[in-house]
């Protein structure tokens, strides 16, 4: 889309990069043109921009054109919406029918929403057909299926708008469904649940809402063998099968993202989606004034709906204790991402570490974790009684074997971005540092350090609240909104009578057997007032101010009577004189969702060449025992019988399995029809039957010698013990690779995808700002990269410096960058010894990785991001800009995906590779795109803050619960900047990290060995927190993953498959004979008496020792009881079990 | 003897063996018999047969034995057996699919309307069951011994199949005259532990069992002192011979194996449990359990197809080579198999895959052929269907020409003589939100007389039996958030407020409680009786059976299903609905098996004998679980879907089902009549 807005730095960056791009492909260029591949050159394209992207993914004439001028002038989402009215018009296009026209309309539309980078607009949506309403009107139906999934939640559902937005344009009516057809949606989406699974499933009535509302019919071509029981047969739904798409899109679509839909809705100003406000709930945001008031965050539990073993709740829905809310963002946070002290990651049991995945109870449903150190870690006591908070992580491993609860689990750092992103009002604001800040700037002259204001002592506090009436600085504001009236009462007593205050210390002493028995010490707890225990006596340091609050003077005297009322915040402003606001007055709840990943991508099982061997080589596929293999006792050594395709050399005719003949021609694919036998010399169809032609063929295949050849021609030496094949190839033309990658591969033990490239995969956790010494580079380097100034301005020169990250640079793990520099080694031999080149990484240490170009892939999408390697991180993260994540199409709430050596990927990668089917191109390097440009990634991106500090007028917006689009304009947000060089540059950050990567290496979730280890840590880490109610996990647990994994699993031992050892082959039943008819092997069973026990025993003492419901208790009992009734044979029991005997001793 | 033929002879028994025991038995100087012994007496729930479960010495025991006591009364028993099997009475008056062996040695008491050999007429209804049992015990005392030597002859010499029913003759008799011989006070666990011990007694071949001091055990006494009966009567052999061409002929021959114990239970409305799961679940969950599971299931249905087609095994088509011959027409062959798989091809012909335990062969059902075609189309996974048809050139496809179920002869006739009415209910789910406890409550009126109506009285006072085929409580986490619709959501309250509706029902009815998949007891089927802790709530008149149960309420055969595998019929056979749920039934009928399909929505629990086969036929057929209400009659046999006190549930508004509650189906034992009585 025209030129790229920058600075002229910017701009030699990204010419520095697109240069060694052209010349990596030049050599992969030369060295492929040796013949070694399927094709002789790079078959990765280079994408130029979204439209072009577009236009060629539909298919449409003149739609690029239109894209780029509508572009001008609309955000995307708009222009998609525009350009598929354009199309469904006639505007653009050219089409027989209106039905088609409709079609590539909302297909356009769809593609310009997701960047053009997905599959899902060709193979997400079947098709678009007209249906006729019971009045004689017509509606929409959109044919969705199973990859529609690659598109994404928003834009599922933005489909399904497109849709109306289209029928609107042409006038078709709105889908009118019968109440059959409604309950059929019904039924069919909690059964889809059941047999596949969905993200989010929406209530019954949800579904209702939405599928008697929507103005189009979600409709689907059947992707489960499960059929719907009641609401058959249909005469407008074609089938009984559950329509796999359709569930996606209206669960995880239009359920889950109504929020979204909702925001495009009111800027198009389209009616008939006002239910949208009820789906939404909760989050009500056009209210009243009164309602305002009233509106209060209610407490959400969705998150800790299906609770999963092994991974611990942190905190109940925003209950005291839990993660108290702050504003802002640090380097590695926003984006879905999330910072928390990495004391707290310690303090609760290092079950959270960097890219671990929270499920939080807000804004988003999900958030990767970060460390961030300057915000306040947990609030813990010891078994000395002593109340401490830890805000370092050295001192978090130094307490932790003493922690006898954890009072409060810290802060967490959210930043505005991701309530504007989600369309979540925005939660009070606790008073923090950085609003009271505004407060003291506004009403105090005096110029104070600011790490004393930071941290100021009682003494300062106070006087800048008598003096300036500055509020209470939120070091010596307490919790009062976590207590009663009566605790309050109570604790104000308990000090006059009891207290003793050393004025000169500042020391508040309270009796510790007393505090106990009046039930004190937990209301201090409560309040977070810090305390030590020494000698019978709790002791209060700096307590001044509290014992002001308390309305008592420093003799602890009441010097104020109790004010009439029950908000304690107010009762404490009112008793002590000074302006106090609520410390907490916004908890989140989370649960932990799935740990972070740093690891090599394996196929499973793995395989480091795709080259077929069917079972000659074992069940490790091994090449090495393939090619001394034999069928029978006199057969010949090394044969085996493959499903190969044929092809035929054009010049000399030979015929041969290799894309290369032996007199050094390309050779082609020999067609046939499967059924006719002929050959079709190369026709689309069989002329004879009209089938697909095909040139695969069961050949029998002297591997020996090619094994052999292999070896030869990269002068190694057979002496590898196991090179991992495949059983059979999945690509249409049955194409191999060469032997000789395999051989390569397995001498630099690295494995390979479906489509030969090498890959690892690592969560997404965003980056803006690094320093040189957290990399494990230097600032040298970093100039070499091209970076000139630190966030300030000033020239760089030290290593601790922080910069700004550039667009395109990726941090990767320590492990990451080990399997790339064994990439890198084997791409070097490979150029070397197979393609007979001058070698291109020539790299010995990981340090000579620095400023390797490497290709960043998401799953479910076909075009790879060009980026480079500019440093390394203990974290198991890949950071990376979030441009670079949002160019993928991933945001960082836990993702994850994969890097490549670009090299690597240029050499390896062919189309002819991928596999021939639904899907099969998903996860693939079809095109690489070499710029980032901020206006085409995901749009989720511009919604983040960059601003060094909010505004006043943010924190006070907060107080009221605005939305957050209401403060669009005075935060200094990415979509503001689009369209100027700012766009790459200058960012901020509110709050620093001094190291991004703090906080234990491994989420415990990973180390802790068995899944009964695991709950045990879980229930015990639960037992500490005050926020967590164990009883509750535990029922939790047992109820959404123990019992149904129980029932689900006797079920299915009742229903089972049976499985053949040896051949593999699948029983819907045994075999009457017993063996495998097949190959005569031992068929055994798929689910043992083990699976279904395994879970057993836990919950039966879980449910004991947690007392969880007897309900609950009950169930188990009852499968405890059917598992011996199956298991057991009764007729050996039956004397001494008189469970077993029936009523008949009567 | 080598080492292939007795693993063979093993695993088709439904043991494996190990390797040291195989060697063991080679060794010994008749190993076939040796192994037969083995077989004969090894215990059910070994699996794996080792050298400890060889037992040289008895066996050597049981040889010696029999040489002595050799020729003793063969000669009689041969007459009897014969002469009862020729009866001609038999073919009219019998059930033509009963097993001969139980009915044709059955007492009058229990079985009323069967013609033995002595003529035995049909019990009159009038006369009260004490009187005729003590009428039978005495002409029975002396046939009962003769059939156990009958037995042992059996075991070494014919087909096991017959061996089974045979067998079981000899424990139906002997049990029987047992309880005659007891008054009726005499509870049953005596009976049953004298069951056993004389079971025990037969097994062990103890030549003098410790004389016991009640008085049914010398019968013991007396059946062991022919047990060791060798040297086969030629006439004996003979007689089993016929005896089972005969039941071929009359596609009725029954192979059921038949080791648990039938059990009786006395009063003014007698009950005889004669097919039940309940303490004779074997399943431990291995492979081969599975395996025996489907082959029990082919045996046993393949028998009676064997009757009308000459099938032949499928291994036997794939080494022949079909040539046409000269006229160009190809033989007519049979084969019986179970269905593993049903594909359309492109043509929209249909290939059915059987499978035999020797093979499998593909068939294919051309769509021209519309009859067949239809009926083709109707089939259902592991079914067993016999086909006819030619083998095409190649030997790979059979072209049928004839599909055969195993379905209900035409001679079946309805058991006749009994009286009074059997109320059939099921599905009562107390403690769900939806119990209809108003409807109920009248229901219970009715029983105990206390209706409005007059003739609801009357009918009242004629009930003899209140029949209940599963799901009598809403149970717990049988469906997720089931906790929401509960009024008690304690599953043992459940069954307290069960029990005292119950104990309203006047005593003299019996009431018999089958489980369903809402019931307290494993979810896989067959499922045993609800447990004793559950069952300790109800009162004397309800006896507890597993699901299914064949029953016999004094005189009439009533097989009770809770109905599962309706769901799997609804959702594959066209034209069954919720709506007429007797036609679900019906095609469990026609199958002969009450949940054909595998691996769907019935779970089951591998047991060696399938407890689903519908063998022998029964009067009734009493299912229920989907909640409407239906009845039908299909060759004599009545089918009747009771159904519930539950309304309509969230669910079942979900899946657009219409419960029809509170209806009550009223079956007049004398000529099963239906009423269907209505409580809302």
């Amino acid at each position: 889309m025209g030129e790229t807005i920058a600075s002229k730095e910017m701009h030699e960056y990204f010419d520095g990069l697109e240069a060694r791009l052209k010349e990596a492909i030049e050599i992969a260029n030369r060295a492929r043109a040796q013949g070694g591949d399927p094709k002789p050159t790079v078959e990765i394209p280079l994408a130029k921009d979204l439209a072009d992207r577009v236009e060629n993914l539909i298919g449409v004439q003149g739609v690029a054109a239109k894209i780029r001028e509508l572009e001008t002038r609309m955000s995307r989402e708009e222009a998609a919406l525009e350009i598929g009215k354009q199309v469904a018009e006639g505007v653009v296009g050219n089409f027989p029918t209106k039905k088609d026209a409709v079609e590539a309309a909302i297909r356009v539309s769809m593609a310009t929403l997701t960047e053009g980078v997905v599959a899902a607009p060709i193979e997400g949506i079947d098709k678009v057909d007209l249906g006729k309403n019971d009045d004689g009107s017509q509606y929409i139906r959109i044919f969705y299926s199973g990859p529609i999934r690659s598109a994404g939640g928003t834009a599922q559902a933005l489909s399904v708008l497109v849709g109306d937005y289209v029928r609107r344009g042409i006038g078709i009516d709105r889908y009118k469904p019968r109440e059959e057809e409604v309950e059929r949606y019904v039924e069919e989406i909690l059964l889809y649940k059941r047999v596949a699974s969905l993200q989010y499933t929406p209530s019954e009535d949800e579904i209702r809402l939405i599928v008697r509302n929507c103005p189009v019919c979600i409709d689907g071509d059947p992707t489960e063998e499960a059929e719907v029981e009641g609401h058959r047969d249909l005469e407008r739904i074609g089938t009984n099968r559950v329509r796999g798409g359709m569930c996606l899109v209206l669960a995880e679509g239009l359920a889950l993202k109504a929020p979204k839909v909702k925001k495009h809705v009111n800027k198009l100003k389209m009616d008939g989606w006002d239910w949208l406000e009820t789906l939404i709930g909760g989050a009500k945001s056009g209210g009243s004034a009164e309602d305002d008031q009233k509106s209060k965050i209610k407490p959400k539990d969705k998150y800790i709906r299906d609770l999963i073993a092994g991974r611990p709740v942190f905190s109940h829905p925003s209950r005291p204790g839990g993660f108290r809310l702050r504003y802002g963002r640090s380097r590695n946070t926003s984006f879905a991402s999330a910072g928390i002290n990495p004391a707290s990651m310690v303090l609760l049991d290092d079950f959270i570490t960097n890219g671990t995945q929270l499920k939080v109870e807000r804004p988003g449903k999900a958030a990767a974790m970060s460390a961030v150190d300057s915000i306040e870690g947990p609030t813990v006591r010891l078994f000395s009684g002593d109340l401490v908070r830890i805000d370092n992580i050295k001192e978090a491993y130094e307490v932790r074997p003493q922690v006898e609860a954890i009072i409060d689990i810290g802060e967490i750092l959210i930043n505005y971005g991701d309530f504007l992103e989600n369309n979540h009002p925005l939660m009070p604001s606790p008073y923090v540092f950085e609003w009271w800040q505004y407060d003291y700037q506004a009403a105090c002259p005096e110029k104070i350090p600011e790490e004393k204001l930071k941290n100021p002592s009682s003494a300062l506090a106070l006087r800048l609240a008598e003096e300036y009436n500055v509020p209470l600085h939120p070091k010596f504001t307490y919790l009062w909104h976590d207590i009663n009236r009566n605790e309050f009462e109570a604790l104000r007593k308990f000090v006059v009578e009891n207290g003793t205050f050393l004025i000169g210390e500042g020391i508040l002493k309270l009796p510790l057997a007393a505090s106990f028995e009046d039930g004190i010490k937990p209301v201090l707890e409560k309040l977070l007032v810090l305390h030590r225990v020494k000698e019978g006596e709790t002791l209060i340091e700096e307590a001044l101010p509290f014992v002001l609050c308390l309305g008592l003077d420093n003799s602890l005297e009441e010097k104020a009577s109790m004010p009439e009322t029950d908000d304690m915040v107010e009762a404490a402003g009112v008793l002590s004189g000074f302006k106090v606001y609520p410390r907490a007055p916004s908890r989140i709840g989370a649960r932990m969702g799935r740990p972070e990943k740093s690891d090599l991508r394996k196929m499973s099982p793995a395989a480091q060449v795709l080259f077929p061997i069917s079972n000659c080589g074992g069940i490790t596929r091994n090449l090495v025992s393939a090619s001394d293999y034999t069928s029978c006792m006199n057969g010949k050594i090394g044969e085996i019988e493959v499903e190969l395709g044929l092809r035929e050399c054009p010049a000399c005719g030979k015929e041969t399995y290799f894309w290369r003949c032996e007199c050094g021609e390309f050779t082609n694919p020999k067609l046939s029809c499967p059924r006719c036998k002929i050959d079709v010399r190369g026709a689309e169809t069989c002329p004879k039957c009209g089938r697909k032609p095909t040139s695969v063929a069961n050949v029998k295949l002297d591997f020996r010698s090619i094994y052999k050849k292999a070896f030869e021609n990269v002068g190694e030496r057979e002496k590898m013990d196991l090179i991992k094949g495949v059983k059979r190839l999945m690509n249409g033309q049955m194409t191999p690779e060469p032997l000789e990658k395999g051989i390569l591969r397995a001498k630099h033990n690295v494995y390979i995808f479906k489509d030969g490239t090498v890959r690892y995969d690592m969560s997404d956790i965003p980056l803006t700002h690094i320093r040189a010494d957290e990399l494990g580079i230097t600032a040298a380097k970093l100039r070499e990269l091209g970076y000139r100034e630190d966030i300030y301005g000033k020239t760089l020169e030290r290593d601790d410096q922080v910069v700004c990250l550039k667009v395109q640079d990726l941090v990767i793990s320590y492990d990451g960058a080990k399997y790339i520099l064994r990439t890198a080694q084997y791409v070097d031999d490979l150029l070397v010894k197979y393609y007979k080149v001058e070698p291109y990484y020539n790299a010995e240490t990981i340090q000579d990785l620095v400023g390797v170009l490497l290709i960043g892939l998401a799953p479910h999408t076909s075009a790879g991001v060009l980026g480079r390697l500019i440093g390394f991180t203990k974290a198991s993260v890949g950071y990376a800009h979030p441009f670079f994540h949002a160019s993928k199409r991933r945001n960082c709430d836990g993702d994850e995906d994969c890097i490549m050596l670009l090299m690597d990927g240029i050499l390896n990668f062919s189309r002819a590779y991928l596999p021939d089917k639904r899907g099969g191109k998903m996860d693939a390097p079809l095109v690489l795109t070499t710029r980032i440009d901020p206006k085409e990634v995901d749009k989720e991106a511009h919604n983040i803050d960059v601003s060094a500090r909010y505004p006043l007028e943010f924190y006070r917006a907060t107080q009221e619960i605005k939305n957050p689009t209401e403060l669009e304009g005075i935060m200094d947000l990415i979509s503001s900047r689009l369209g100027t060089p700012e766009q790459y540059e200058h960012f901020m950050f509110t709050h620093n990290t001094s190291d991004i990567a703090a906080g234990p290496l491994k989420s415990s979730y990973k180390t802790l060995g068995s899944m009964i280890e695991k709950m045990e840590a879980q229930l015990s880490l639960a037992n500490k927190i005050r926020a967590v109610d164990a009883p509750d996990v535990a029922e939790r647990v047992l109820k959404s993953h123990f019992l149904p994994d129980l029932i689900g699993n006797l079920r299915s031992f009742s229903r089972q498959r049976m499985r053949c050892i040896k051949c593999g082959e699948k029983f819907r039943r045994p075999p009457l004979t017993g063996a495998c008819p097949k190959c005569g092997g031992n068929v055994v069973l798929t689910v043992h008496e083990g699976a279904v026990r395994k879970y057993l025993e836990i919950s039966k003492e879980i449910g004991e020792r947690y007392g969880v419901s007897s309900y609950t208790r009950q169930r188990i009992e009852l499968l405890d009881y059917d598992i011996r009734s199956l298991f057991e044979n009764h007729k050996v029991k039956q004397m001494g079990l008189s469970d077993f005997m029936s009523g008949s001793a009567r | 003897m080598n080492e292939i033929d007795i693993i063979r002879a093993v695993i088709e028994e439904g043991y494996q063996i190990s390797p040291q025991a195989v060697e063991l038995i080679k060794l010994s100087n008749s190993p076939e018999n040796l192994l037969k012994y083995i077989l004969s007496t090894i215990d059910d729930c070994v699996f794996v047969i080792e050298p400890e479960h060889v037992d040289l010495k008895s066996f050597e025991a049981s040889t010696t034995f029999s040489r002595v006591t050799s020729g003793a009364p063969p000669g009689t028993v041969s007459g009897k057996v014969s002469g009862k099997i020729s009866t001609p009475a038999l073919d009219s008056a019998s059930e033509p699919v009963s097993d001969s062996g139980y009915e044709s040695s059955s007492e009058p008491s229990v079985e009323p309307d069967i013609v033995s050999a002595v003529e035995v007429p049909d019990s009159n209804p009038e006369i009260e069951p004490e009187i005729l049992s003590s009428q039978g015990s005495n002409s029975d005392f002396d046939s009962d011994p003769v059939y156990d030597s009958a037995s042992d002859l059996v075991h070494d010499s014919v087909h096991d199949s017959v061996h089974d029913s045979v067998h079981d003759s000899v424990h139906d008799s002997v049990h029987d005259s047992v309880h005659d011989t007891v008054s009726d006070p005499v509870n049953n666990s005596i009976h049953d532990s004298i069951h056993d011990s004389i079971h025990d007694t037969v097994h062990n071949f103890l030549p003098n069992p410790v004389s016991p001091s009640v008085s049914p055990k010398s019968i013991k006494k007396q059946a062991s002192s022919f047990f060791g009966t060798t040297g086969p009567s030629s006439a004996f052999k003979n007689d089993l011979r016929m005896n089972s061409l005969f039941s071929n002929q009359k596609n009725s021959f029954s192979s059921s194996s038949r080791d648990e114990g039938i059990r009786y239970i006395p009063g003014r409305n007698p009950v005889t449990v004669l097919s039940d799961i309940t303490g004779h679940s074997t399943c431990v969950g291995e492979y081969m359990q599975f395996v025996q599971y489907f082959r029990d299931r082919y045996s046993r249905l393949s028998e009676i197809l064997r009757g009308r087609m000459n099938a032949r095994p499928i291994e036997s088509l794939k080494r022949r080579s079909f040539r046409r011959g000269s006229d160009g027409n190809t033989e007519e062959l049979s084969i019986i198999g179970m269905v593993s798989d049903i594909s359309t091809t492109t043509n929209g012909h249909k290939i059915l895959s059987l499978e035999d335990s020797t093979g499998s062969f593909s068939v294919l059902i051309r769509n021209s052929d519309k009859e067949l075609f239809e009926l083709a189309s109707r089939l259902l996974l592991d079914e067993i269907v016999g086909v006819t048809g030619s083998v095409t050139n190649d030997g790979n496809l059979m072209l049928a020409t004839k599909l055969l179920q195993p379905d209900v002869p035409n001679s079946v006739q309805r058991r006749t003589g009994s009286h009074g009415k059997a109320v059939l209910i099921s599905d009562v789910h107390v403690g769900s939100s939806q119990f209809l406890e108003d409807s109920w409550l009248d229901f219970l009126d009715f029983l105990k007389g206390e209706s409005d109506s007059e003739e609801m009285r009357e009918i009242a006072a004629q009930v003899r039996y209140l029949v209940v085929a599963g799901d009598l409580v809403d149970g717990i986490g049988i469906y997720p958030d089931q906790e929401m619709e509960l009024d008690i959501p304690d599953v043992y309250e459940q069954y307290r407020k069960a029990a005292e509706y119950i104990r309203e029902v006047p005593e003299q009815i019996h009431v018999i409680i089958s489980p369903g998949n809402h019931d307290a007891v494993r979810q896989a089927e067959p499922q045993p009786a609800l447990p004793a802790r559950i069952c300790a709530d109800f009162p004397e008149n309800v006896t507890f059976v597993g699901n299914p149960a064949l029953v016999d309420l004094d005189g009439v055969q009533i097989l009770i299903y809770h109905g599962r595998s309706i769901d799997d019929l609804v959702a594959s056979v066209p034209g069954v609905s919720y709506q007429e749920p007797a036609g679900a039934v019906l095609e469990m009928l026609k199958r002969r098996h009450l949940a054909p399909t595998y691996g769907s929505r019935v779970s089951i629990s591998p047991e060696k004998k399938d407890y689903f086969i519908i063998d022998p036929v029964p009067d009734i057929i009493h299912t229920g679980h989907v909640h409407t209400l239906g009845v039908q009659r299909y060759k004599n046999v009545l089918l009747v879907n009771s159904g519930t006190w539950q309304g309509q549930t969230e669910f079942q508004k979900r899946v657009n089902l219409m419960p029809m509650p509170a209806r009550v189906p009223v079956v007049d034992l004398a000529n099963f009549d239906v009423k269907i009585l209505a409580f809302d």
